[in-house]
């Protein structure tokens, strides 16, 4: 397994206008790792995330990932980062509701060029993997939740994003659906896949991640290293 | 297909009704653009490319052979074609009728000035020959070989047709015949270096009659004068389809600027997670950007086709005069549509575009925001305690929590009763025009006499027998005065006449008695009172470049005469003129009247008063009362309803699609509202009041301001036309009418807001929640 960290945050702050969400976070993440950051509502876990993935800009502090400081990069250059770099899963699917599922996980590989045909062929591919070939042409509003989160998985994974991040997958459904999703992110991990989840569900974090980052009040308040994994945390 | 296009379609697909609207949008008003821009360009472009080709003469000028020479004439600088020694022939008495011909006497139709094209048959060779004067495709007779005869003058066979520009002549034979035929006159016809302007053209005319003999100069006719006439018929549609073009235009660029920053707006969580997949902000402002192009470039190709074929049957009539058969706008108009709508379209789009592009990525994805401002608020808050209903209450506080939303709305309903409002008001002028240039009287009878002289005979439809009095004139005239229920006569006689200087012919008349009650309305000046005056209305003067306090000579057979123009009269025709009786007893001693106007008071049966006449003298006629309107008022008043209920539409659809934008974006609430127990119908009334607010305020702005634009379009309209815009045409808005045109804000806004109100209302909650 690769040692590279993927993920390298340091002393990271975020405040908005009327509260400070993150409160200097230290964190690395390594390539094949699976990190469940775990904590209270507003605790800033959300705010981790989107810093990670250049949504939004920290008030001071570095986030680097795969060796490129996000802060150095313009607009333009953190999309064409997330493009390729980053896939993201959120608790509320995201689908864009004009576009059909298939056309949803086509649009990703799309944007890095693919051509269309090929990029439906693709996310075909991925669809079959996940089980939902059947619902390829059912537009967002018409899926079950489970199914939404499968296809925004697909979504996340068209490109074969070096880092996954997953924001509550799981929050917004039944007990069933979330299992189906927790395997898929299980197996992806297996393979190989980077991961950081935010949950706040014990047993998917357990199940899922090699290492349990606590948060509250925008900072680390407990780190945890899972049986799972011969890794040591920092 | 690349990812910015796979999303712009996807969003134009789910955004059907909003597509639609700004391609409708847009096509409208491109067509109604490029009627405008194409009827201004080639109102006058196929007269200056004819007179280009045929070297029109910038002066036609006649005068006095009795007292200049023919070499006198030939002796200028100025580039020019004559003498031509000029006469008339009046055709009334012959076979063929065609008024008084102005016949030239032209060896050929070459030359450096005036070069008639002949499109038919040759020119006149020998004598007895001539040739007339008529546009390749013109109404008449256009085969060769029929004879003319006129009273007392040789026989002439026609052998071809030519057509002049300038209209120098009715007709021309060779310049040996001319003289068979009594000549009165000679005729210059010149070009100067600078024509562009009156001024010009005047300064010219000095210095081609400087050095002649005083009183040589009988008249003239300037080109200026000759391409107004000609293009006066269109003009009339410019300004016009002008302000319905830019208004459409307005509309258009308002509902694309609300559609967009709607979507803007409501696709929030859209952007984030275009942004959060790896969409660059300039790839999403692309995408906002394309979902408008897509509709906006196909709207206004349709427009540009529309506003051609359109365009086709109203210019198609006009230009081929000049010999134009086949019409197509010139490649600019066509391409400024092309580029410029669409290029419009995309910048309203483009400050919501840049918000979508500037929208941090973060922020739109944690969706659900929903700006309420304080004040917004605080509104609501107020509302909430008066007495009105809950639901009209809360439809109230609506617009306020979208200021920008509601303004832009606003704006269209303003806009959509402004149109209401002109077009309106335009068809109330073009009506009031209509009617007092072509009464149609419920209390009136004209009765025929007589054959006017230099006119065929006319026959009343029903008998078909021609009038032919048999009392006398002063007899006749006494016999209607005293039928019972007279109550004002006029006597009418009339006369072809040519005003020296270039064809144009000019019929006077020739009134005798209740004149003031009976006669045309004078606008400025007074009714003729003497011997050698004359009042006309303001296209005669403005075709001849005359005024009033002018002096025209005219010619009535071998009676020539000056005529004083002393006022300005409100009819249609510039070709005819009106005099009083003692004039008539100058120019056409002894001629009696060949019709009366009788006017009867209210309460007369029209038949009796008929048989009455029938009695008094078995041989005048009496006309049955005319109707029907002119085919210009028919176009106004029918382009103008379209455009209304079009732009009227438009602007309904644009509250449509607001009213979808709010209810989409308050979904959760409405469906908060329902769920403690809110009727469909209440929140359809909600809706619906939140709109009609706009509504009420948009025809109490809207009204004032088409009023004005009225005061500013119809002047143009009547100058175009050659007429004055006087008060009939401007005070045509009476109070009625202007609180009925107000609540068109109010059906407008109700209308638009109706239908997706009440799809809103029947939205389940479970769809709603189910989706959120
Ligand atoms: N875009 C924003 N603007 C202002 N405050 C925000 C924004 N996003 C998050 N916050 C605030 O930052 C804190 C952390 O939020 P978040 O990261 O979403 O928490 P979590 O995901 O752990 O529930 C909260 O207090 C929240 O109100
Ligand atoms: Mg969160």
């Amino acid at each position: 397994m690769n040692n590279d960290a993927v993920v390298q945050i340091s002393d990271l702050r975020k405040e908005y206008s009327d509260s400070t969400a993150l409160d200097g976070v230290s964190l690395t993440v390594r390539a094949g790792e699976a990190v469940a950051v775990m904590g209270p509502s507003g605790s800033g876990k959300s705010t981790l995330l989107n810093m990670i993935a250049g949504l939004d800009r920290p008030t001071s502090g570095s986030v680097v990932v795969h060796g490129t400081d996000l802060g150095s990069l313009n607009e333009t250059g953190l999309a064409l980062f997330r493009r390729r770099g980053i896939g993201m899963i959120f608790q509320f699917f995201n689908l864009l509701d004009d576009l059909s599922a298939l056309d949803n996980v086509a649009l990703a590989a799309q944007l890095t060029g693919t051509p269309a045909g090929q990029a439906r062929r693709r996310a075909l591919e991925l669809f079959g993997e996940l089980g939902i070939e059947n619902r390829k042409n059912v537009y967002p509003a018409r899926l079950s939740g489970g199914e939404r989160q499968r296809v925004a998985v697909a979504r996340a994974l068209m490109n074969r994003p070096a880092l996954l991040l997953a924001d509550e997958p799981t929050g917004a459904l039944d007990s069933r659906s979330g299992e189906q999703v927790m395997d898929l992110l299980l197996d992806l991990n297996q393979i190989g896949q980077t991961l950081l989840l935010v949950t706040h569900d014990e047993r998917l974090a357990t199940r899922c991640a090699s290492r349990v980052i606590e948060v509250v009040d925008g900072r680390i308040e407990r780190e945890q290293s899972l049986e799972r994994t011969q890794e040591k945390a920092l | 297909m690349t990812a910015v296009w796979s999303a712009a379609w996807a969003a134009v697909r789910r955004r059907m009704l909003q597509t639609i609207v700004i391609g409708v949008v847009v096509c409208a008003s491109t067509a109604t653009l490029v009627m405008a821009l194409g009827l201004l360009e080639s109102a006058a472009a196929p007269f200056d490319r004819a007179f280009a080709t045929q070297r029109g003469a910038h002066l036609t000028a006649a005068f006095d052979p009795a007292k200049v020479s023919e070499d006198q004439l030939r002796s200028g600088q100025t580039e020019s074609a004559g003498p031509f020694l000029q006469s008339t022939l009046d055709t009334s008495t012959g076979e063929v009728f065609m008024g008084t011909l102005t016949v030239a006497g032209r060896a050929d139709p070459g030359g450096s000035v005036d070069r008639l094209s002949v499109w038919r048959g040759r020119w006149a060779t020998a004598p007895g020959e001539i040739v007339l004067n008529r546009v390749p495709g013109g109404e008449g007779r256009t085969d060769v070989g029929f004879e003319i005869t006129a009273a007392g003058r040789p026989k002439l066979t026609v052998v071809g047709f030519a057509h002049s520009v300038t209209g120098s002549a009715d007709a021309w034979v060779t310049p040996d015949q001319v003289k068979a035929l009594q000549p009165t006159a000679l005729q210059m016809l010149y070009r100067f270096q600078k024509a562009a302007t009156a001024a010009e053209v005047a300064e010219g005319q000095q210095t081609v009659t400087a050095g002649l003999p005083e009183g040589a100069l009988l008249g003239t006719l300037s080109h200026l004068t000759v391409r107004d006439k000609a293009t006066s018929e269109l003009g009339v549609f410019i300004p016009f389809l002008m302000i319905f073009g830019v208004l459409g235009l307005v509309v258009a660029v308002l509902i694309v600027a609300n559609v967009v920053s709607g979507a803007v707006v409501a696709g929030f969580r859209h952007i984030g997670v275009l942004k959060a997949l790896g969409f660059t902000p300039g790839q999403v402002m692309a995408v906002y950007l394309v979902m408008v192009s897509i509709p906006a470039v196909a709207g206004c190709v349709l427009g540009t086709v529309a506003g051609n074929v359109f365009a086709k049957p109203v210019v198609q009539d006009a230009v081929e005069g000049f010999g134009v058969t086949e019409l197509s706008f010139a490649p600019w108009v066509n391409a400024v549509a092309l580029l410029g709508m669409p290029a419009l379209v995309i910048s309203a789009a483009l400050v919501p575009a840049l918000r979508a592009r500037g929208l941090p990525a973060a922020r739109a994805i944690s969706a659900g925001i929903t700006t309420h401002t304080g004040r917004a608020l605080r509104i609501q808050r107020w509302l909430s305690g008066t007495r009105l209903p809950r639901s009209v209450s809360l439809g109230l506080g609506v617009p306020f929590a979208r200021a920008g939303r509601s303004a832009l709305t606003l704006a269209s309903v303003v806009l959509g009763v402004m149109t209401v409002t002109l077009a309106a008001g335009v068809t109330m002028s073009v009506a009031a025009y209509d009617d007092a240039v072509r009464p149609s009287y419920t209390d009136r009878v004209e009765v025929l006499a007589g054959r006017p002289p230099g006119m065929p005979v006319m026959r009343t439809p029903e008998t078909g027998e021609p009038p032919a009095a048999t009392l006398s004139d002063s007899d006749d005239e006494k016999m209607l005065r005293s039928l019972p229920g007279t109550n004002a006569v006029m006597a009418v006689s009339q006369l072809e006449t040519e005003v020296a200087g270039g064809t144009q012919d000019a019929m006077i008349f020739f009134y005798r008695g209740d004149t003031g009650a009976l006669g045309p309305r004078v606008l400025t000046g007074h009714w003729p009172d003497g011997p050698g005056q004359v009042v006309a209305p303001s296209r005669f003067l403005n075709q001849r470049g005359l005024g009033v306090g002018d002096t025209i000579t005219v010619q009535a057979g071998e009676n020539r005469t000056e005529l004083k123009i002393v006022g300005v009269v409100l009819t249609n025709n510039e070709d005819q003129i009106f005099a009083d009786w003692t004039a008539l007893d100058v120019l056409a001693p002894g001629t009696r009247a060949h019709s009366y106007q009788v006017r009867f008071t209210p309460g007369t049966d029209r038949q009796t008063f008929t048989a009455a006449i029938a009695a008094g003298d078995p041989g005048l006629r009496v006309l049955p009362p005319r109707d029907g309107s002119s085919s210009t008022a028919v176009i106004l008043i029918s382009a103008a309803t379209v455009l209304t209920l079009v732009l009227g539409a438009v602007a309904a659809l644009g509250v449509f699609n607001t009213v979808v934008l709010n209810a989409r974006e308050r979904r959760r609430d409405l469906g908060m509202l329902k769920s403690i127990g809110m009727t469909p119908r209440q929140v359809t009334v909600m809706l619906v009041t939140s709109m009609g607010a706009l509504g009420v305020v948009g025809g109490l702005v809207g009204v004032p301001v088409g009023v004005v634009v009225h005061q500013l379009v119809v002047p143009a309209m009547a100058h175009a036309g050659q007429a004055d815009a006087v008060d009939i045409l401007m005070n045509v808005y009476h109070a009625p009418a202007l609180v009925l045109l107000a609540l068109a804000g109010v059906v407008i806004a109700v209308l638009g807001a109706l239908v997706p109100s009440r799809g809103a209302a029947r939205l389940s909650i479970a769809t709603v929640l189910h989706n959120e």
